[in-house]
């Protein structure tokens, strides 16, 4: 191509989606462009110009504007304005130049003709913002399952077939045997032949068992295996991925999974096969916590946790993943501290649970976040019986800080007496807060409408919540409440030139990726399900139950998670690179270093967010 | 001398002379060219045909020196058409400069695989009838195809011109201030008007550069939208 003309075609050419076009299709395409200059403050189209025509900024600056005069965004030198590209498209905006402006027209008609064999190009153009972002969404996680075996291996893949079993009236000796035998550690307890319903499992019997439970107890080694096996035992179903049965068995503290089809026995998932699968993973950090002796060990496990974000982000997992994992570990963290505090202060009182509250409950935690936490207490509960619970509670907290979760600056912590109550107190504070609201105090206090159950009995929080949720589902003030102190962290509208564009029109440096997308995303997912009624904490699942609710459409929720993942996806690379390079991570972006793709996609996620606040806002 | 005329004579004066020559001109390209009328010097500035045009040249000396590459594009309607644009090298006898070699890029290689003057000539002229050629400081253009007419046809035309320079220089003439001459060159001018750097010394850049230094030009005058052809000649 000429050298003009090819200077051109730089310039084009790293604009997305053209970025995708071959040499002699963006060629053409130059051919059909032309050059317009208008001066500032002048209405689009430029003079002369009748037909549909995609415009490219080369120099200059353009603002557009609802039809009630609200600055909707503005464009800048290598930004396309895709606003008269096709007829009536225009009527609801204005645009107009800021100041002296040099333009690339392409006529529109032309310009499909063109790129027909590019359905990719087009539809970035012809696409409305929810479909760009979906596209956008689809594309990361189909990344995340190539990437991220675990997440999305299902456990069909790679559990052992059929599970090593042994008949109930098997002797433990035999059991041992076969398990010597076999080289397992762990078998399946399964009804005798004889049995009406024979194979039937009835339990699980690990190397531990034989060693606490029989060994240690001189129990009769002719015994059946019955009397030591694990009757309870947790299964999980095929169709799982193995992510969910990481999942389960972090929480449940066990190694073997037995897996069942259809509700019959099909096999076993033992957790080396998930750390074979994903070597220095979750759950390797979960073992290690539970078999730490002290504090100091925890510590030191501790530091892992930046590394393990790290290498889930460089994976291409999602942030959904990778909150969830990381949040996870943060409860083995807290477990076991909580257990190594029993040790030393004896048993509980009373019943109790350890609660988790705001990102942690919602499974949403990344390295370094700060604790936030409470203790919900039986009612039985006797003053004296304080003492224990706040050696507990001051135990558990040091330690998580020790190990870099550290303390809450607003003292949301079962240290303070506040939040270190019983479940009958717990009651009157959400009865408070929900059916008298006040603004200030739900501010502060939305941070335990997502809560969750770490350690002990979770009857306690869960009847609280259960009469919490029938409160809110039917209190339409408190909703209206929570709803004008979401709508306080509004997103940005987009970019302009290096800045971030804010609602006033003001530019700011940088992009606070928490305050200005993913916070208003959780308060508006912790909206809809407190109005439903819906007890799920993730956002994620909240939106996915609330999808179609009289809160918020389907296509809407689904919008909403697509604009979560992205951020939250840009979030944590913006972490990851951060950790690499030695430094503490935070939630701030330079718009300098977000890519022209990244932008579009953001503001993408921008306007979902601000077409959801704005229906908000009009409901109340 | 025409520069003493008022600007609707000296424009008759051009199209008296088109026709005088029409009459002699040889039969082919250049009796085309002559052939169609000049625009009246009353079109306005948004219908009128312009193409802006840039040479490269091995010198400044337009009998010694030769035409190296040509490059133009449309402007009308206050846009720049880029499916209108033209560029092509020019296979001149004679090795090249060093020094100049520099300054053009255009080396011998280049240049042996370029096309006959008188193809260049030809598509020149045809895309040039009926319009008004745009360029900037317009002597080298207009000597170089003076001399290249002289050379292929026996004799050379008339054309009307805009220079973006006259046009600037006219600007700051009026406003009374003293100016130094090489704020008028190209790049100065665009920088001052606020358009992006261009790679210049490529004869459709340069073409292609005028051309928005017209528009920019223009649109700033106090009244755009008035601007006639007769406000900007040469």
């Amino acid at each position: 191509m000429d050298t003009a003309l090819s200077e051109i075609c730089t310039f084009v050419a790293a604009i997305p989606p053209f970025d995708k076009l071959p040499n002699e299709t963006l060629e053409t395409v130059i051919k059909e462009m032309s050059i317009c200059y208008m001066r500032g403050g002048e209405s689009l189209p430029p003079k002369g110009i009748t037909d549909q025509r995609l415009y490219i900024v080369k120099k200059g600056a353009l603002s557009y504007f609802s039809s009630d005069d609200e600055l909707l965004g503005k464009y800048a030198e290598r930004d396309i304005c895709s606003r008269f590209c096709r007829k009536n498209q225009a009527e609801e905006v204005y645009v107009v130049t800021d100041e002296d402006t040099l333009l690339y027209s392409i006529p529109y008609d032309h310009f499909t003709e063109t790129v027909k064999d590019f359905p990719d190009v087009l539809s970035f153009l012809a696409e409305t913002y929810e479909e760009r972002l979906n596209k956008k969404v689809s594309t990361l996680n189909e990344e995340a399952i190539i990437n991220s075996s675990l997440m999305n291996t299902t456990i069909e893949d790679f559990y052992h077939a059929p599970a090593a079993t042994v008949e109930a009236s098997t002797s433990i000796q035999n059991a041992a045997i076969k398990m010597s035998d076999l080289g397992f550690s762990c078998l399946v307890v399964v009804s005798d032949d004889t049995d009406p319903v024979k194979n039937n499992p009835v339990g699980i019997i690990t190397d531990k068992d034989i060693r606490r439970r029989c060994v240690a107890k001189g129990l009769d080694i002719s015994v059946p295996v019955t009397e030591i096996m694990t009757a309870d035992m947790a299964t999980i179903d095929i169709g799982n991925s193995a992510y969910d049965a990481l999942m389960m068995m972090t929480h449940k503290h066990i190694h073997h999974l037995p897996v069942t089809d259809d509700g019959v026995l099909a096999g076993m998932v033992t957790s080396t096969d998930l750390m074979n699968n994903e070597g220095h993973n979750a759950v390797n950090i979960t073992s290690m916590v539970h078999k730490a002796k002290s504090v100091d060990a925890l510590v030191e496990i501790s530091e892992l946790l930046p590394k393990l974000q790290v290498r889930m982000a460089k994976l291409g997992t999602t942030a959904d993943h990778v909150g969830k994992s990381i949040s996870a570990i943060t409860m083995a963290f807290t477990i076991r501290l909580i257990k190594m505090a029993e040790e030393v202060n004896g048993p509980a009182p009373v019943p109790y649970a350890w609660l988790a509250a705001g990102s942690q409950a919602r499974q949403e935690q990344f390295a370094h976040s700060d604790q936030d936490n409470a203790l919900i207490i039986s009612n039985e509960m006797k003053p004296e019986h304080d003492e224990w619970f706040l050696r507990l509670a001051t135990f558990v907290s040091d330690g998580l800080d020790r190990c870099g979760f550290i303390y809450c600056p607003g003292d949301i912590m079962a240290t303070n007496k506040q939040w270190r109550q019983t479940q009958k107190i717990w009651d009157t504070y959400f009865e408070t807060w929900v059916s008298k609201p006040h603004p200030k105090a739900l501010l502060n206090s939305s941070v335990f409408f997502d809560l969750t159950t770490v350690y002990g009995d979770t009857s306690l929080l869960e009847s609280v919540r259960d009469n919490m949720l029938k409160a809110t589902q039917k209190n339409t003030l408190f909703i209206a409440h929570m709803s004008k102190n979401a709508l306080q962290l509004r997103p940005p509208l987009g970019f302009f030139r290096d800045f971030v564009l804010v609602q006033d029109g003001e530019n700011k440096n940088v992009l606070d990726l928490k305050h200005n997308g993913i916070a208003p995303i959780v308060d508006l997912a912790r909206i809809y399900a407190l109005a439903q009624g819906i007890s799920a904490t993730n956002t994620i699942e909240r939106l996915r139950k609330a999808a179609g609710t009289s809160s918020v459409t389907k296509a809407s929720a689904l919008n909403l998670i697509d604009a979560y993942e992205f951020l939250g996806m840009l979030r944590m690379q913006h972490q990851a690179q951060r950790l690499m390079a030695g430094k503490k991570p935070n939630n701030y972006l330079s718009p300098k270093k977000i890519s022209k793709l990244e932008r579009e996609h953001l503001k993408d996620a921008f306007k979902v967010i601000k077409t959801m606040q704005d229906a908000r806002q009009s409901a109340y | 001398m025409w520069q003493n005329h008022s600007l609707f004579s000296w424009l008759c004066g051009y199209e008296a002379q088109r026709k005088q020559m029409l009459k002699r001109a040889p039969e082919g390209a250049l009796k085309e060219f002559l052939s169609v009328p000049f625009p009246a010097v009353n079109t306005p500035y948004s219908s009128l045909e312009i193409l802006a045009v840039d040479f490269e040249t091995t010198g400044l000396h337009a009998v010694n020196d030769k035409l190296l590459s040509v490059g133009f594009v449309t402007l009308k309607n206050n846009q720049i058409a880029l499916g209108t644009s033209y560029h092509q090298v020019i296979k001149t006898v004679g090795d090249l400069q060093a020094d100049n070699v520099l300054i053009h890029q255009i080396t011998d290689d280049i240049k042996n695989r370029g096309l006959q003057l008188r193809s260049v000539v030809e598509k020149l002229l045809e895309a040039l009838a009926g319009k008004v050629m745009l360029v900037h400081f317009a002597r080298i253009e207009k000597q170089f195809l003076t001399q290249a007419c002289i050379e292929l046809y026996g004799m050379a035309p008339v054309w009307p011109i805009i220079d973006t320079l006259m046009v600037a220089k006219r600007r700051m003439d009026n406003r009374d201030v003293s100016y130094d001459p090489s704020e008028l060159r190209l790049t100065p001018l665009r920088d001052k008007f606020g358009l992006p750097e261009h790679y210049g010394h490529n004869a459709l850049n340069d073409a292609i550069a005028t051309a928005e230094l017209l528009m920019v030009q223009v649109n700033n005058m106090p009244k755009p939208s008035e601007v006639e052809l007769g406000d900007l000649l040469l």
